[in-house]
């Protein structure tokens, strides 16, 4: 079963063209890994999907349901602002740089989109947050403010956050590139963990170990273009493309 | 001093507190409006609120308090064909709370745009629409970083109060000036020594409300 289909979608900043003629399928617990130089379009093309970044032309369903058709930046389809948050809430997305909330607790980052967006009652929002900060380790923070916490600390709140609204697809933005190295790990694991549990995800990054171990699929971007595909087996042992070969040569 | 003249001195000190906590509590509501007009992405919006703030800045305090004691009864006149009286007390509340509510709209809206864009961003992310995150997300942020400036306004204000005397209000500056006109200056003096524990006391309580709001940094 398709979750994300991306059809033809361009997307241009001022005469930069970010985003060229992309397609792309991703199926239901799929982990599909998107590596490329930076500034390569990955994480636009991410964005795209939730309306962070408004695509120029193109189409982009996700599970089957036509979200976005726009032309030279107009939309064909009208989107009904109600209904794109909805989309939203379907897409949990984890950032490079956290993005916690400051002035909530552990807890309240958690609980604060269940109880705004689904009105979810406050005290099974809690329950549930607890749950999953169980599950990615911080059960003993959730009294603290992100400020206290490390930076794999904040990232893995950041994902119990995301999973608090049930997403059926999670996004991630080079999660582990503004932490250190030796809480690089910990954040890994948990996204492990996740894609064990089938959770269809896809995710922007450059830790080539990750890839190999979970990742489904792997696309190599360039310059807006897929330029490569396959599994990451395929691609890390076998690239086609010199580009590609480029890249991985630089960072290995 | 005199009983009577204390006496006096206590109303006028009233005076001039209910002048800025009226005008303040009002003005901040305003600006907020404003500040979110400013920030809008409708052009309409922007440009009322850009052409409010620009008038209002742009002019003196004391020229929109005349206007707002002798000119809006005349303005009223021209428009419904007969005077619409103000009371003093009306007046000067109008055009404190007009002025102040510019500045304090630039200083919230300097507040919400210092708050990092990747807020928006997740509160977006994980659903919430453009009015949720505003009001859940970015204003609660927001109200740390302005307790400085915001002090700041709130006591030009205070002091400001003072320029109400030219439409005869009887504040702490006019109820000094009339006594002074025997020809003691002390009084001068004495209502200068209490717009500084007026203003003492504001700073205390804003570096109370600061130091509180930092408790997650």
């Amino acid at each position: 079963m398709s979750m994300i289909k991306i059809e033809g979608v361009h997307k241009y900043f001022g005469e930069n063209h970010v985003l060229d003629d992309i397609d792309l399928e991703i199926k239901q617990g799929e982990v599909m890994c998107v590596v490329g130089p930076s500034g390569s379009g990955k994480s636009t093309l991410l964005r795209s999907l939730n309306h962070l970044e408004r695509i120029t032309s193109g189409k982009i369903y996700i599970d089957n349901v036509l979200m976005d058709h726009r032309e030279n930046n107009k939309d064909i389809l009208k989107t009904d602002p109600k209904k794109v948050s909805a989309l939203c809430a379907e897409l949990g997305m984890v950032f490079q740089r956290f993005n916690l909330f400051p002035h909530k607790t552990v807890l309240q980052n958690v609980t604060i989109a269940p109880i705004t967006v689904r009105k979810i009652d406050k005290s099974e929002a809690e329950m549930k947050a607890k749950e999953l900060l169980k599950k990615v380790g911080l059960i003993d923070k959730i009294n603290e403010y992100p400020s206290r916490l490390s930076g794999g600390q904040q990232q893995r709140v950041a994902i119990a956050r995301a999973l608090a609204m049930e997403p059926k697809i999670m996004l991630f933005d080079e999660p582990t590139s503004a932490l250190d190295p030796e809480l690089v790990g910990e954040v890994l694991e948990v996204m492990k963990q996740l894609a064990r549990d089938g959770m269809t995800m896809m995710v922007v990054t450059h830790e080539m170990g990750f890839a190999k171990e979970v990742g489904t699929r792997l696309i190599f971007m360039d310059e807006g273009k897929i330029v490569e595909q396959g599994t990451p087996k395929e691609v890390f042992e076998n690239p086609k493309n010199e580009r590609t070969k480029d890249f991985f040569r630089s960072i290995l | 001093m005199t009983a009577v003249q204390a006496k006096a001195f206590l109303a006028g000190t009233g005076v001039t507190i209910e002048l800025t906590l009226i005008s303040i509590a009002i003005g901040l509501v305003f600006a907020m409006i404003l500040a979110l007009g400013r920030i809008s992405k409708s052009k309409i919006l922007n440009g009322i609120t850009w052409v409010y703030i620009w008038v209002f800045r742009g002019t003196p305090l004391m020229l929109q308090l005349i206007i707002a004691y002798f000119g809006v009864p005349m303005v009223a006149k021209t428009l419904l064909g007969h005077y619409v009286n103000i009371s003093m007390f009306n007046a000067a509340i109008l055009g404190l709370t007009l002025n102040t509510a510019a500045y304090l709209a630039e200083i919230f809206r300097a507040g919400i745009l210092s708050i990092d864009k990747g807020q928006m961003e997740a509160a977006k992310a994980l659903g919430m629409t453009y009015r949720q995150a505003m009001l859940k997300i970015i204003i609660p942020q927001t109200y740390r970083r302005v307790i400085p400036p915001f002090a700041n306004e709130f006591i030009m204000i205070l002091k400001d109060t003072s320029l109400v005397m030219v439409i005869g209000l009887s504040e702490l500056t006019r109820v000094s000036k009339i006594f002074a006109a025997g020809g003691e200056a002390k009084f001068y003096f004495i209502a200068g020594g209490v717009y500084l524990f007026l203003t003492t006391i504001s700073t205390l309580i804003f570096d109370k409300m600061e130091k509180a709001a930092a408790k997650y940094e």
